[in-house]
């Protein structure tokens, strides 16, 4: 039995895809904490490009979205695990499900390479009155990303 | 329907899923900025801003959501309009989101400018985090009635 087959079978993965009710919910999760994290992400990379919120200094954007961003990021990992791995044999020749874990990969290594020299150093960027190069390479990356990822998301459903 | 039969929307696979895509951006966009403000409302956020200024700073980002959303939703819906004309889930979604506009730019813009945070606000927000949760959970379950 290959992997993705085992993990399909295991009982409550097994009775979670057949389910007609929790499946849809679980998804709605997901989409729902996408719409939530999304437009914060969106809303911060915007407000670091100086595009949006300027009332705020970019300290205030980037701390007071950052508690929403790990709360809705913990639950959209948590469904999407589950949605992935009850339905594991029709993802693990997915090419879209692929490229949208390379991207995830890739969120994780703009995390890595960013949050020091950027998300964590917003009150220095706060007192400068231009935007540096690397905070709009930080801010558009994230956007072509985080696009990517939705994009993929989607069209997982579409391959056969 | 002749809508669905001569619809140039269904001669190409592709446009459907990119339709989506833009449909998921617009309402990200939208439904995320609303929250901000709401959680704004809450007392869960910005809260060194006054709710006036976020939900001003915010307004134009959620408009262009919802007209991106309200764009590509009736181009999604003119694809196969039987099957969502006799799905329930899709009525319930309509009214849903009928309402989450309606009390978005009435009771809800009201609050948010007044700058009271008391007990109502708070209320407000609940609601129309609510509706607009709705919406988005109507759109996934009507392609699971």
């Amino acid at each position: 039995m290959s992997i993705a087959q085992s993990l399909e079978s295991i009982g409550f993965l097994n009775e979670f895809s057949e389910s007609v009710l929790v499946y849809p919910i679980v998804l709605s999760t997901h989409l729902t904490c996408i719409a939530l994290l999304g437009g914060m992400i969106l809303m911060t990379n915007l407000r670091l490009l100086g595009l949006t919120l300027k009332s705020l200094t970019i300290t205030e954007v980037v701390t007071s979205l950052r508690l929403w961003k790990r709360i809705g990021g913990v639950i959209m990992i948590g469904t999407g695990l589950l949605l992935a791995t009850s339905e594991a044999t029709k993802y693990a020749p997915n090419p879209f499900f692929w490229t949208k874990m390379i991207i995830l990969s890739l969120i994780g290594v703009h995390a890595l390479v960013f949050r020091p020299i950027v998300y964590n150093r917003t009150e220095e960027l706060d007192r400068s009155s231009l935007i540096p190069a690397k905070v709009k390479a930080a801010a558009i990356l994230s956007l072509i990303l985080w696009t990517g990822m939705f994009t993929m998301g989607r069209l997982i459903a579409y391959w056969d | 329907m002749i809508l669905q039969v001569t619809n140039p929307l269904n001669s190409s696979e592709l446009i459907f899923p990119t339709l989506e895509c833009i449909h998921i951006a617009g309402f990200a966009l939208s439904v995320g900025t609303i929250a901000i403000v709401d959680f704004r409302l809450l007392g869960l956020g910005m809260n060194h801003q006054s709710t006036a200024e976020v939900a001003a700073d915010l307004a134009p980002w959620t408009l262009l959501g919802l007209v991106v959303m309200l764009t590509s939703g009736p181009l999604l819906f003119s694809s196969d309009p039987d099957m969502y004309y006799l799905n329930w889930v899709f009525d319930l979604k309509m009214v849903l989101l009928l309402l989450a506009i309606i009390f978005n730019y009435t009771i809800r813009r009201k609050t948010a400018y007044s700058g009271k945070s008391g007990t109502r606000a708070k209320v407000v927000a609940c609601v129309s985090i609510t509706l607009w949760v709705g919406v988005v959970f109507g759109g996934i379950f009507l392609a699971f009635i």
